[in-house]
């Protein structure tokens, strides 16, 4: 569908100039420059030819086909270059004008013109507002970057134009391959969805390598995401996510769930790898172009200097790869060869008087054990080393393995050739140990995800008509959150157990409830006004005869009269005490982008302040909901410490993936959140001890 | 003996304050003073006797000793406003008029402090008015000044109280309507009869809140400095500009409070720096350590919030209506007030306390 936009037979350039430094006059140099095989047309109605090809007054004058129009005129000439690409047949469009919605209300304008135009005409654009596109296949530079990347597998785009030009100037002293170059500029037609199945079906393409700002349709961005991903790695770096800028929420959920958040979870849902700085964006796209994927966990290093050899163990240790062991005849192998005080075992140190032959051997000894998934070569630019030549030698020998090695070569200027060298032949080289780490990790990572079974999905069906009467009910009286009996009746039509309850308007009907129930029983002030009640002294627990309810009774109704006079008090709930347990949060929430989202966390009052919770985009398989339980940092608590016994995990995983199907049947659902989910003893469930539901929308 | 009871016509006027002022005087001029609290609507246990909390404080800051069940016979909890919603309560003025005839006992003035206006109370058939012409009593109206049309309300006191009208005492008058009371309103009460007992200014210490008050109130959390919670607001602000105007606008404005978000590290700095005496942070956001510390070094305490700001600042607005006399240096300043702008011999005159 793209082909024309990557490798087309002719280009027009509508806007190209004769004079050096203007934007129409770079592009058309950089086609000619870079060696763009195709027809060329500048078209400029005041010249009769450009940089030695024949100029047109206008696209209609032209007598040839053109497969791709790269549009450099002012903003507001912009529609009508559109509608002479339509009288041309012109299908695919580059837009690098400027001064659309990105400069205004006026511009914004211009942008829906032209882009309701080009859909009339059936015809697809880039842009605008960008820098271009690069091909470097097809030898086409249609772009105003100063340079030209290498050849290579490595498909890129990005959403700001600034980063591409500072991605290819990094990229042009190392050599670093590209396969494409995509400048998106304000995205308006075609889109990172667009560009990811592009790269996806690219031949040329190994990897896809992403910056985004922001994207427009999260569900569709996912589902897309998760088919490339599974074809070859997708690699992003998102920016622009603050939280502060997040709605005031009114309860727990939606204080925790920030855009950020979202995107985390869409990210790993769909396999996304995501990177955080621009380093890391190129160190995983190095080791992903050049190297085969780890197929385990076991690494193995090779080093001749004590420090980075720990370092690198300390990362791999943490990053969850395993440093074992070479079998007792390769150790000593290692032996034969290695003077007796280096160190055998892994990390392997050949010491620092070590050459080139000495890593070499190291090397082929290391990977003689079929167990080892990929190998870590730290350097430190010793005086005996020879760098040039122990380059050579791993990067010949990287030639003939089918798994990876990676190197970190530390330093600057004695190791720098090295590099270049190990490079050129697909071995990544990075500057500290620990980034060669975290990117053998990835690839591991990715090596899991590609392997993974397809997601597991649960409904649970006929629950949805229990609860609908209530929802509709709300709805209906226009309420924005359903009442504490309502809650009740929504999670029991889901399954959820709940602590017994009765309703008491004064002392005595507590005291009948609490006998009704049986001592010790928990009291709670109902009140459409109050969400938080313990936070206002709305709960007593523990109260274990008539005095102590009658006293609570009297305490909870004056304190929340004295505390909020406006807050109508419908009366008190008694519950029954529930027996012990771990109290954990679940939730639901709404993202703008991607919908509804998961949330679950270790419970109780420190929730706001550790902010240990996960998320999952909306529907939560199986194996997200296993995930997203251990991801917490809190989580061995709930595998039980110094001799507790293990907590119903599983009961935790059911309930997320009822609480996902609750988010499918009632989209109205804003947030909701059950906080304290009390977790029992394996095997006994979990109880939903508060919750509480806003609603709204559809 | 001489009952004046202290009603308003409208919630929140000062009565209580007015109450305690008037009898801490009465007493310094030798007479035996009694209180008396028909119905309390902010109920407590002391010593497991349920009573009314502001006629405990003027109880206790009068240095009485009656029998604490007398003091407030009827008191409206959640579960009496229930039950008498559900069916009538029988025997409530009985109980009333026995209260308040034991308190009268060797008296001189039994001061009855009224609750809401003289209006309220119908739904328990415990009408203010009712209970002024049950207990013959003399009626002290409070007003809380705000603009001339106050004087509608009174006008129609002194139709429905008649020969039992004191007068009024215009209380919480801020500078700004120093000019109305002169110009209307005193001449205007003066041609219709009505006797202005007292005019008492708008105090801005008597009108704060201690830290301590205020977080129970917005149901917070406690950061820093809990050894400062007896800290007197006065003036609340909010912090959603930029940092250079919010310096300016926090430094004119004496022992403020300044509500902000909790990400917003610039605004708190400067208002700490500037001088507020306690941050209210909402959104459910924590400070990050520097601002705590910072807090701890200047004895600011930080209260974290759930709400958003505009949610904080409105329910502010609802309390401040309502302060509650709790602390000592307030009280005292209160009485001082009192003691200063009522005419005393006007009421001591008019009551036949002294000629």
């Amino acid at each position: 569908m793209m082909n024309n936009f990557f490798n087309p037979k002719s280009i027009a350039v509508i806007g190209a100039s004769r004079t050096p430094g203007k934007v129409g006059y770079d592009i058309l140099k950089n086609l000619i420059q870079y060696g763009f095989e195709g027809a060329i047309y500048p078209i400029n109605p005041g010249a009769d030819n450009i940089l030695g090809r024949k100029a047109y007054p206008s696209l209609l004058d032209v007598p040839d086909n053109i497969d791709l129009a790269v549009i450099v005129v002012p903003p507001k000439n912009v529609l009508e270059v559109i509608n002479q690409c339509g009288a041309k047949h012109i299908d695919s469009a580059i837009i690098i004008t400027a001064g659309f919605k990105e400069s205004g209300i006026e511009g914004l304008k211009l942008e829906t013109e032209i882009v309701n135009k080009a859909k009339e005409l059936g015809m697809r654009f880039i842009g605008p507002n960008c820098l271009g596109v690069i091909d470097t296949h097809s030898k086409m530079n249609a772009s105003f970057a100063a340079g030209m990347p290498a050849k290579g597998s490595i498909g890129f785009f990005s959403q700001s134009g600034a980063l591409c030009l500072a991605v290819l100037d990094r990229a042009l002293p190392d050599e670093i391959g590209f396969s494409k170059f995509i400048s998106m500029g304000n995205k308006s037609d075609i889109s990172d969805i667009d560009i990811m199945l592009a790269l996806s079906e690219d031949e040329n393409t190994k990897v896809v390598l992403g910056y985004i700002e922001g994207i427009s349709d999260g569900k569709s961005f996912m589902e897309v995401a998760a088919k490339v991903s599974k074809k070859k790695p997708v690699i992003i770096l998102k920016s622009g996510v603050t939280s502060s800028g997040a709605k005031a929420a009114s309860s727990h959920t939606g204080a925790l769930a920030g855009r950020e958040a979202a995107f985390d979870a869409a990210f790993k849902q769909c396999g996304i790898i995501r990177v955080h700085t621009i380093n890391d964006l190129f160190n995983y796209a190095l080791a992903f172009a050049n190297q085969p994927l780890p197929k385990g966990p076991d690494m193995a290093i090779i080093t001749n200097s004590g420090g980075p050899g720990i370092l690198a163990a300390d990362a791999c240790d943490k990053a969850g790869l395993q440093l074992i062991p070479l079998h007792k005849e390769l150790v000593d192998e290692l032996r034969t060869f290695l003077p007796p005080v280096a160190s055998f075992y892994n990390p392997i140190d050949i010491l620092g008087d070590s050459g080139a032959e000495r890593y070499e051997k190291a090397l082929l000894t290391v990977l003689k054990d079929e167990r080892i998934n990929g190998v870590l070569i730290l350097l430190t630019p010793t005086a005996t080393v020879n760098v040039e030549e122990t380059s050579i030698s791993i990067a010949n020998i990287a030639k003939t393995t089918d798994r990876p090695l990676l190197t970190s070569f530390m330093g600057k200027k004695s190791i720098e050739s090295g590099a270049k060298t190990l490079l050129r032949s697909g071995v990544p080289n990075y500057n500290y140990p620990e980034e060669a780490v975290s990117a053998i990790n990835a690839m591991y990572r990715y090596h899991l995800w590609i392997n993974r079974p397809e997601k597991k999905y649960h409904s649970f069906e006929g629950l949805r008509d229990k609860a609908q009467g209530i929802f509709s009910n709300a709805k209906r009286e226009n309420r924005e959150r359903l009442t504490e009996l309502e809650v009740h009746d929504v999670l029991n039509a889901y399954g959820f157990n709940m602590p017994r309850s009765l309703f008491a308007r004064t002392s005595e009907e507590a005291v009948a409830a609490a006998k009704g129930i049986g001592y010790p029983v928990v009291m709670k002030i109902i009140s459409p006004q109050i969400i938080h009640k313990s936070d206002i002294g709305g709960v007593k627990v523990n109260l274990k005869n008539k005095k102590e309810v009658e006293n609570a009774f009297f305490d909870i109704t004056t304190k929340v009269k004295n505390i909020m006079p406006h807050a109508h008090i419908y009366g008190v709930l008694i519950q029954e005490m529930v027996p012990s347990g771990k109290e954990v949060i679940m939730g639901i929430t709404k993202d703008p982008q991607f919908g509804h989202m998961i949330m679950f966390g270790l419970g109780g009052i420190y929730v706001e302040v550790l902010k240990d919770v996960s998320f999952r985009i909306v529907p939560v398989s199986q194996e997200d909901a296993y995930e997203m339980i251990r991801e917490t940092k809190t989580f061995p608590l709930l595998r039980g410490v110094r001799g507790e016994t293990e907590a119903d995990i599983e009961a935790i995983e059911k309930s997320i993936l009822i609480l996902s199907q609750m988010a499918i049947d009632f989209p109205q659902i804003i947030e909701a959140d059950i906080n304290p989910l009390l977790v029992r003893k394996r095997g006994r469930g979990v109880i939903a001890i508060d919750a509480r539901f806003a609603i709204g929308g559809d | 003996m001489v009952t004046i009871y202290v009603g308003s016509t409208a919630g929140y006027t000062g009565k209580t304050l007015v109450s305690m002022g008037l009898g801490s005087r009465f007493q310094r001029d030798g007479f035996k003073v009694g209180y008396f609290k028909p119905v309390g609507i902010l109920p407590v246990k002391i010593d497991d006797t349920l009573t009314d909390n502001d006629a405990w404080r003027i109880y206790r800051g009068l240095n009485l000793s009656d029998p604490l069940t007398d003091l407030c016979p009827v008191v409206l909890t959640q579960e009496l406003l229930v039950k008498s919603y559900l069916k009538d309560v029988k025997g409530l003025m009985k109980r009333i008029e026995n209260s308040f005839k034991r308190i009268s006992i060797n008296k001189d003035i039994v001061i009855v402090g009224g609750y809401g206006s003289i209006y309220t109370g119908s739904f328990l058939d415990l009408q203010g008015l009712k209970v002024i012409k049950k207990l013959e009593a003399k009626v002290v109206i409070v007003v809380k000044y705000e603009g001339e049309y106050i004087a509608d309300y009174v006008l129609q006191a002194k139709r429905d109280l008649k020969e039992r009208f004191l007068g009024v005492i215009l209380n919480k008058i801020t500078p700004e309507y120093h000019k109305s009371v002169e110009e209307y309103v005193e001449p205007f009460f003066k041609r219709k009869g009505i006797d202005i007992l007292g005019k008492v200014p708008h105090d801005s210490i008597v009108g704060s809140i201690t830290v301590e008050e205020l977080n129970e109130m917005l149901g917070g959390k406690v950061l820093s400095c809990h050894h400062c919670l007896g800290n007197l607001v006065e003036h609340f602000l909010i912090g959603a500009m930029q940092v250079d105007k919010a310096i300016e606008y926090f430094k004119k404005t004496r022992n403020n409070a300044v509500i902000v978000g909790g990400d917003r590290a610039d605004i708190q700095l400067s208002a700490m720096e500037s001088g507020s005496v306690c941050l209210i942070l909402t959104g459910d956001l924590y400070p990050s350590e520097i601002i705590i510390s910072r807090a701890e070094q200047k004895n600011i305490p930080i209260i974290v919030v759930r709400e958003d700001t505009y949610s904080i600042a409105k329910k502010l607005e609802k309390l401040s209506v309502r302060l509650r006399l709790r602390d000592k240096s307030k009280v005292e300043r209160g009485m001082k007030l009192i003691s200063e702008n009522v005419n005393f011999d006007l009421i001591y005159r008019k009551t036949g306390l002294r000629s």
